[in-house]
Parts: structure tokens; C-alpha cells; sequence
């Protein structure tokens, strides 16, 4: 039974095991299922084992069980983003109006499904990629449409209510809010860097080791003598560098300084570093760059075991990594291009990583993030990203 | 066993107030005998959900609170060498040195295995252990069963105790976890059911307290700026806070004039936020 509807939840992306479908066998033949509303909730809690699949399994539960369309774009849900677009453009129909290419007063008089509609029209017109520029739906570029359009804060359409049946919960989508494209938030952050660590003893000596106990004890012909230990302390130590400069990282300050933040309590040997857009002869201490520089040959004494953590776009004009006197600062002319310095900071620290808050997706368009990506192993700034990053970081 | 299973239903308890769907889910779970993981915003009820269920059917409750140092072991049983050390030395004890048995002490879900009657064992925040440890676990969770190696016997449990696990992270826990436990997800409460789980804990609020403290409350978590948004737990301790103050009227969270604001927002930084946004009298 119901073979149709776990493999929809399968060609959504949603991880259902065969194993649960069976369970969910199991609860239908012991009669513990009545009634569609309780199929609903036990078929998720036994199928679906993330919050985050909670609305595609809606959408889906909807679809097979109340004939409800899924949305033309499976897994990213053109209707939502078209949704909090309308939502943040009615903020400001004066740029709505000029985005759809109509005056204000035209614009007034559509319901706000007919100007989906519409909205959804304009972009089947469009075939293709759109990447800068100022016109419409694309990415980056100073349009208000396109890749970043995205409501990162989802817009709850509908509400929450109880006590209704269950396709209309299911259309209601409720947990459309914990999909994956969140904002990265502390938490989130902290989960992904928590398997950063390097154990060593530390502290006082107050762990009984049992081993050395009984070993002391029988030497000291069973009078006993009871041996204290260490315990077992994180000391990883972490060079957290980030570009602070330019507008270029402006959009993503907010991502950056949640795992700022968390690094500096998480980490207690943490060593933040400022650059600007690529590292030249130093990385700074002061947020500034200006007063406390680190010169590249100071980092060669630093523990080898140290990660290196670089967090920037890496998106700059090639002449600033590659020429040799690249650098937008005139005080920085030692006369090694920007790349070599990168290498070399590559040798010094094995562990690195390159984390950059710019999505995955973009990273071919931009030519000196190709060129990084062959020196650090560079992973999206994302909860998915940092967990590679992390388990890369922790490779022997 | 069986029929006492099918007999006992959980409805709710006295101090919680349950909605259908979780109520359905924890019915299957216990049904299935499988595991039940709880997530949710902090605040909204994982933990006591456990304490309702172990109340009304009723049943003993076991808590493991998990640790991030948290082995395996620990949880299972505890082999105490120091006190067979001291016994052998100075044999005053009741003790028989001779037999290790005598001194394992059952962890947490040892003693829920052993334990004559059926329990309810709470797992807490399983998602502060790493990842061995939560895969260890399920495996003696789904097997029932686990050897105390120090003296080559096998622990099976006498009845299989309901579980509940609650995770607070956000992360997604491993797969062979995760195919072993029911799964739900605690949504915030809407306010018509926060009026229940409010009325539930003060049955004697005056409904203009209620009122204003509702609107109050829900105007707070829209606060953008705040990280940590307050949740049921700080909204019933801020009301008994309230209720505790003779000076207090309600009318006055109307004008925007917000006490014990700190009950509410814990991070320092949230606090400096929602005093930002409650100061100026303006409506949030």
C-alpha cells in the first residue's frame, strides 16, 4: 500500500528508507492508523526524519492525496520565492512597478495572484542565465530580482492552525520555515565546528586512572595508592583570517560574523585575522588593517597543526592575485604576487580551508576563485559547506 | 505485554497540554516499541513531554541527561574498581570481593532494562554527544540488550521502556540514527494554544492578564533583531513572575511598559534589543 506515494517522497529528495516504509506497514496492519489524519502524522514521523523535509512532504501528501499541483520547481518551490518577493515588493510598489515594466496605477489594480501569475509569465519568457548587469531576473547585479530574492526568514503563508484535517494542514504547509536554504544561524554554526577538536590532557589532576591505580597498588604490595590524571581538554588551535575589505563581502556580513562569534567562544586558542580580498606580505591583527600586522614569515612559527580558516568571496580583478605588485595598498610591494604568498600559506598550514559565503553555483564565473580553489580546498559557507569543511579540517 | 500496551493510550497529564497530532505519534511509537525523537525550538515542551507520559500511565521515569564527555558506558553501567580495591584491602564490607557483580552499578539505561516495572526513559539532548555514542546507543536500544564485559553477562531489558529523545540542534543526526526512531518535530504553539497550556498552569488567570500578556508576548517574538526568541518556558515563568508582583497591573504592558523583561530574554544582547524596542512607549 501506498507505494506510489513513498516513492513520490523518494523523487522529492526526501531520505525514506525502506526499512520505515516497512515499519509503516507494520503500524497499518496493527491497526494503529484510522483515519487519514493520523496516517498523515504517523506515515511523518516514521518516513521523514528532518524538520526540513516537513514541507516538501506536505506538498507532497498534498499532491497525492488531495490532487494539489506541486509547484513547477520541485525541491526549491517557485511559489515561495515569488511569494516573499511580492511580499518585500509591496513594500515599494514604485519598484515593483518599474521591475514588471507597467506604472503603479496599472499595477494597483491586480489581485496579488494575478501579479504572480504575471511574475511567473516574465519568467518563462526569460530563457537563459542573466549574471550582473542591472536588468531583470539573474544573478548578482543591481536588480531587486533574482538569486538573492530569496526570503531567508520564510514567509508563512496561511498560519498555524490546529484541529483541521489533514491534507488542509498539509496545504497549509507549515514547516516551510526549516527548509534548507536558511540563514546559518549560531547554532547551526556551532553543530557544524563542534567535531573541530584536538584532545590533549590538560588542568589539574583530579581523574582517577584505574589502570595506573592498580598497577601503583600492586607494587606497593597492595597497600593502596591511588593515581590521579588529567583530563582530556580541546586545545585546537585556530587561525580564523577574514576579508573585511571592500563592498564585495558587505552582503555577507551578517553570515561571517555569526561564525565569528561562535569561533570566539568555541575555540581558546583562537587567532582572528583581517585581509583584503587576497593576502599579500601580511594579515592584520586589527579590524582595521592598519596598526598590528602579522607578517607572512611570522606564521612559519606557528604550530603546523594550527587550522587555517580564510573566509572571503575571493571574487577580485585577477591583476591583484596574480601581478607581482598586485596589492590596491601601496605599502604592500614585496614584490611576491598575492598567489605565491597563498601557496605558501597552503604549505605552512596542511589543514586549511577557504570558506566562501558566495554560492557554490557561482564560483565558475568568477575566474580568481578558480585560481584559489587550486591552492585551498574551498567549500559555500553553508551548514552543508562547513560540515565538509570541518571533516576536511580534521583528516589526518 | 502486549495488551498492556494496547490498553494504556496517553492522552495528556494534568501540567501539559497535548495536541492530537503529537498525541497520535506518541501512540504509534509506543505501539511500534520504537523511539521517539523529539525536536524543537527550546522552551516548548520536549523535555516534559516525557514527564506527562511517565505521569499519566503511569510509569517510572528515568532521565539520562547527556554529556558531551558522555561515553557509552556510562550510560549502561559503572564497574567501581576503587571500592573492590578498598574492600580487598580491608575487607569490612558486606561485599563479597570475589564477585565483580557486586560491584556494577546500573547507569541510567541499565536501570530502566532491569527495572521490574515498565519505565520511561528520557534521553536529553542526545545531540550534545557525538556521533559514536548516539549510534552505539541505538544499537543497544534496538537490540534491548547489552554485555557488561567485566563479568561476560548479558543485560536484556525486562520490559521495553518507551523512549523519548530530544535533540535541540538543528543539525540532522546520522542516518542509521535517524532510521531507528520516529521522528516529530514541536512546532511553536498558536496562540489558541498557548491560552490552553496557560490556562492549564495558572486555571485561575484573570482573562485581562491573559490577554494582554498574549498580545505582549507574540509582539516580543517578532522582535527581528532577537536571536534566542522566548518560548513557552519563558512565558510561564514570566507570568508567574508577573502574578508575584503586588504592583503589577496589566494595563500597563498596553503603554508598552514591559517588567521583568529579563525573565524573557536571556542573552544580553537580546535583552539590549527588545529594551530598544519596548523603551519608547511606541508599539512594537
Amino acid at each position: 500500500m501506498f507505494i506510489d506515494f513513498f516513492y513520490s517522497l523518494k523523487n522529492a529528495g526526501i531520505q525514506v528508507s525502506p526499512t520505515s516504509f516497512l515499519t509503516l506497514q507494520k503500524a497499518l496492519d496493527m491497526g494503529l492508523i484510522n483515519s487519514l489524519d493520523e496516517f498523515y502524522t504517523s506515515a511523518r514521523a516514521i518516513l521523514v526524519k528532518s524538520e526540513r523535509y516537513f514541507d516538501v512532504y506536505d506538498q507532497i501528501f498534498a499532491h497525492r492525496f488531495e490532487g494539489a499541483e506541486l509547484s513547477e520547481y520541485q525541491g526549491f518551490g517557485i511559489d515561495d520565492i515569488s511569494r516573499a518577493m511580492l511580499d518585500e515588493w509591496l513594500k515599494d510598489p514604485q519598484a515593483l512597478a518599474q521591475a514588471l515594466d507597467m506604472d503603479e496605477a496599472e499595477l494597483l489594480q491586480l489581485t496579488p495572484d494575478e501579479l504572480i501569475q504575471y511574475f511567473k509569465a516574465r519568467l518563462n519568457d526569460q530563457k537563459g542565465r542573466h549574471y550582473g548587469g542591472a536588468t531583470w531576473i539573474g544573478t548578482g547585479g543591481s536588480s531587486p530580482v533574482g538569486h538573492s530574492g530569496h526570503h531567508p526568514g520564510g514567509m508563512r503563508v496561511g498560519g498555524i492552525s490546529r484541529n483541521q484535517s489533514a491534507v488542509k494542514l498539509a496545504l497549509e504547509r507549515r514547516y516551510k520555515d526549516y527548509t534548507r536554504r536558511g540563514l546559518l544561524t549560531q547554532d547551526m554554526v556551532g553543530e557544524a565546528l563542534k567535531r573541530l577538536r584536538n584532545m590533549i590532557p590538560v588542568g589539574s589532576e583530579d581523574q582517577v586512572d584505574i589502570d595506573k591505580t592498580i598497577y601503583r597498588t600492586m607494587k606497593n604490595c597492595g597497600e593502596i595508592e591511588i593515581v590521579f590524571s588529567k583530563r582530556l581538554k580541546d586545545r585546537l588551535k585556530v587561525i580564523l583570517a577574514i576579508d573585511n575589505g571592500g563592498w564585495s563581502m558587505d552582503p555577507y556580513i551578517p553570515v561571517v560574523q555569526t561564525l565569528f562569534d561562535y569561533a570566539r567562544d568555541q575555540f581558546k586558542d583562537l587567532k582572528t585575522c583581517y585581509f583584503h580580498n587576497t593576502v599579500y606580505d601580511v594579515l592584520w591583527e586589527d579590524p582595521a588593517r592598519a596598526n598590528k600586522p602579522i607578517p607572512m614569515e611570522h606564521l612559519v612559527a606557528f604550530d603546523p597543526q594550527t587550522r587555517l580558516i580564510l573566509v572571503g568571496d575571493a571574487s577580485m580583478a585577477p591583476y591583484e592575485l596574480m601581478a607581482a605588485d598586485g596589492s590596491i595598498h601601496v605599502k604592500e610591494r614585496s614584490g611576491k604576487p598575492s598567489i605565491e604568498q597563498l601557496k605558501s600559506l597552503a604549505q605552512i598550514f596542511p589543514h586549511s580551508v577557504w570558506l566562501n559565503p558566495a554560492s557554490s553555483q557561482m564560483w565558475d564565473y568568477t575566474p580568481t576563485i578558480t585560481t584559489i580553489r587550486q591552492i585551498f580546498p574551498m567549500f559555500e559557507l553553508s551548514l552543508d559547506g562547513l560540515e565538509e569543511a570541518v571533516r576536511h579540517l580534521m583528516a589526518k | 505485554m502486549k495488551n498492556n500496551i494496547s490498553n494504556k493510550k496517553f492522552t495528556g497529564a494534568a501540567r501539559y497540554v497535548l495536541d492530537d497530532e503529537l498525541a497520535s505519534i506518541v501512540n504509534v511509537s509506543m505501539a511500534l516499541e520504537m523511539p521517539l525523537l523529539l525536536k524543537g525550538e527550546p522552551g516548548t515542551g520536549k523535555t516534559m513531554l516525557a514527564h506527562a507520559i511517565a505521569e499519566s500511565l503511569p510509569m517510572p521515569l528515568i532521565v539520562l541527561n547527556v554529556k558531551s564527555s558522555m561515553k557509552l558506558v556510562d550510560a549502561l553501567y559503572q564497574y567501581d574498581t576503587l571500592t573492590r580495591l578498598n574492600d580487598s584491602r580491608f575487607g569490612d564490607s558486606q561485599r563479597d570481593v570475589s564477585n565483580i557483580e557486586d560491584y556494577i552499578k546500573m547507569g541510567k539505561i541499565g536501570q530502566s532494562f532491569t527495572s521490574k516495572q515498565r519505565t520511561v526513559l528520557l534521553i536529553d539532548e542526545i545531540d550534545k554527544a557525538d556521533t559514536d555514542f548516539q549510534d552505539d546507543m541505538l544499537d543497544v536500544l534496538d537490540q534491548m540488550e547489552f554485555d557488561i564485559v567485566e563479568i561476560d553477562k548479558t543485560m536484556k531489558a525486562v520490559h521495553r521502556p518507551v523512549i523519548i529523545i530530544t535533540s535541540n540542534a538543528k543539525k540532522d543526526l546520522s542516518d542509521p540514527f535517524l532510521g531507528r526512531c520516529n521522528f516529530h518535530h514541536i512546532a511553536f504553539p498558536d496562540p489558541k494554544m498557548m491560552r490552553k497550556i496557560i490556562r492549564v498552569h495558572f486555571p485561575d488567570i484573570d482573562s485581562n492578564l491573559m490577554e494582554n500578556v498574549m498580545t505582549t508576548f507574540y509582539r516580543m517574538r517578532k522582535i527581528d533583531a532577537v536571536e534566542k526568541k522566548p518560548a513557552t518556558r519563558e512565558l510561564i515563568n514570566w507570568i508567574r513572575a508577573l502574578k508575584s508582583d503586588p504592583d503589577f497591573k496589566p494595563k500597563t504592558l498596553i503603554k508598552g511598559d514591559i517588567p521583568y523583561l529579563g525573565v524573557l530574554f536571556k542573552k544580553s544582547q537580546d535583552y539590549e534589543c527588545a529594551e530598544e524596542a519596548t523603551s519608547h512607549g511606541h508599539v512594537i
